[in-house]
């Protein structure tokens, strides 16, 4: 399988109140066409760091001091601004942890998507709302044109997690990042979240990349899993390797973390 | 009522903009024909405000003197709101040397007194309505700066900006369409507030007589006029600064009642 992404080195170091903190660490992995791929770790492993850097865009304190990032034979990392706008939505999108937060307040969820769609696809408004209308019913969202019309604050979670998914789709991605997607929602919310992304993938064929403190989803969708630990990746291998023969401790921890609670 | 403020604020500046607009139709006489018969008349059914020293009636040159008034106030602020929102915003987003020379510049203009920075400049330049206008916007730019820039960067952290970056969109897009929409609540109190400066601005000027020139009526320039004779005609003085107060109360108003919409 040929690899669509693959990081090489990747060293990112944060400036904190002048001090240097090395949040990601040599870190190597790839992602092959179509794959599903975890990247798992606890909070502050360097898991969204790791994500970020890949378009570059990591907070003003953060800086990437060496490494490659190949998306299709062409590093991100000396490209232009650009073709690096080229690259983000385009090629790789992002969805984040809490939707709302990541809508813009003062448009209604129509003028957002199809801003999107018309200055990545270069359509007229009226086609680009039609297209709109698709997209949400795509991500199941049954009444598009009531949706077209709110603000994100009138939405739920997982509403505006749809609303966000149909979004990053809008561009036609070859990688989607999922950086927590569903931590902020429900259970139920979050299985059906889950089933999305997972159809979408089947259905347009992305690659995705999910990142997870949750080894119980990684088990269901990923094919081959990352472990991060202090900036590091500890461990990795095959979803059904890193379940039967976890080698690093870290790894047995975050498993047992999640037996313990599957047994609650 | 809901928001009292606004509304009479609103009904205030409705007003006094609709009189500015049909002063031509509304006026009862010529502003500035000479009735050398009714010199210092008080208010009369014929003059309901009464007439000044060169027998011109006072109402028709308020009327007309609003027009100048009103137009100083708004376009200054524009000017400078535009000002402000260019310059606060590069120095918010792009921060470091941008920041550092543009705030540095502002914290240098705010030193002067406004006043007298005026005064030097209309020594230079003749003192016309659109010098004026020009003048009190390009010297009244630093408080919406430092409010838009305060904004954007607090804003530029939040997460759907990143999102918008994540997404391809340039910097001058995220500025336009994104960072400026989010910031505009404070900025629009400021402005409305910011009119009312302006104009008091023109009044003064006007009545130190380096505002708007004679014939031509503005608010400042009645009253400089009815100095000499307030011992014996109150109602040149009173009225346009009535009208002054009035005004400068109404969009205080506005700012107040927006205030409590933007929260």
């Amino acid at each position: 399988m040929g690899n669509l992404l693959e990081v090489k080195d990747l060293k990112v170091d944060f400036n904190v109140e002048g001090r240097t903190v090395h949040a990601v660490e040599n870190v190597n992995l790839r992602i092959g066409m179509q794959e599903t791929v975890v990247l798992a770790g606890e909070s502050g492993s360097g898991k969204t760091i790791t994500a970020l850097a890949m378009t570059r865009i990591l907070p003003s304190n953060a800086s990437i001091v060496s490494g490659e990032v190949f998306l299709e034979g062409k590093d991100v990392l000396k490209m232009d601004e650009r073709s690096l706008a080229l690259v983000r939505g385009a090629k790789i999108a992002y969805i984040f942890q809490e939707p709302a937060s990541y809508l813009n307040p003062v448009y209604t969820i129509g003028e957002q998507i199809i801003e999107v769609i018309m200055f990545h696809q270069g359509l007229r408004r009226a086609q680009a709302r039609d297209q709109a209308l698709t997209l949400l019913s795509q991500v199941r969202i049954s009444d598009a044109q009531r949706v077209l019309a709110s603000y994100p604050h009138q939405l739920s979670g997982g509403m505006n997690q749809r609303v966000f998914i149909a979004m990053s789709l809008a561009c036609k991605p070859a990688l989607l990042i999922a950086d927590e997607p569903t931590t902020s929602l429900d259970v139920t919310i979050e299985a059906q979240i889950l089933k999305l992304l997972v159809e979408l993938k089947e259905q347009i064929g992305f690659s995705l990349l999910f990142i997870t403190h949750n080894l119980a989803i990684a088990r269901k969708i990923a094919s081959r899993i990352y472990v991060m630990h202090r900036g590091r990746v500890v461990e990795q291998g095959l979803t059904q390797q890193i379940f039967e023969a976890p080698k690093h401790f870290h790894t047995r921890e975050l498993i047992s973390a999640y037996e313990k609670i599957g047994r609650l | 009522m809901k928001n009292p403020y606004l509304f009479w604020g609103l009904a205030i500046i409705v007003l006094f903009s609709c009189a500015a607009l049909c002063a031509p139709w509304i006026s009862p006489h010529d502003p500035s024909f000479i009735d050398s018969q009714n010199l210092l008349m008080p208010p009369s059914a014929q003059h309901p405000l009464g007439t000044d020293g060169l027998g011109r009636d006072l109402l028709s040159r308020m009327i007309y003197g609003s027009r100048i008034s009103l137009s100083v106030g708004i376009i200054a602020v524009g000017i400078s709101i535009l000002l402000g929102l260019v310059l606060g915003s590069c120095a918010g987003f792009y921060g470091r040397l941008a920041d550092t020379l543009i705030m540095r510049f502002a914290d240098v203009m705010l030193c002067f007194p406004t006043f007298f920075l005026i005064l030097a400049v209309i020594a230079m330049v003749e003192p016309s309505i659109y010098n004026i206008m020009i003048v009190i916007g390009l010297t009244s730019w630093m408080g919406p700066a430092r409010l838009i820039r305060g904004e954007i960067l607090s804003l530029k952290e939040r997460e759907f900006i990143q999102a918008e970056r994540a997404i391809g969109a340039s910097d001058a897009r995220i500025i336009i369409r994104h960072l400026i929409p989010n910031a505009v609540g404070p900025v629009l109190v400021n402005a409305t507030l910011g009119i009312a400066g302006a104009i008091l601005l023109e009044s003064s000027l006007s009545f130190l007589g380096l505002g708007v020139q004679p014939p031509i009526p503005s608010w400042g320039n009645i009253l400089i006029e009815s100095k000499s004779t307030l011992g014996i005609a109150w109602w040149i003085t009173v009225f346009p600064g009535l009208a002054i107060l009035i005004t400068i109360l109404g969009f205080n108003f506005i700012a107040e009642g927006l205030k409590k919409i933007i929260g």
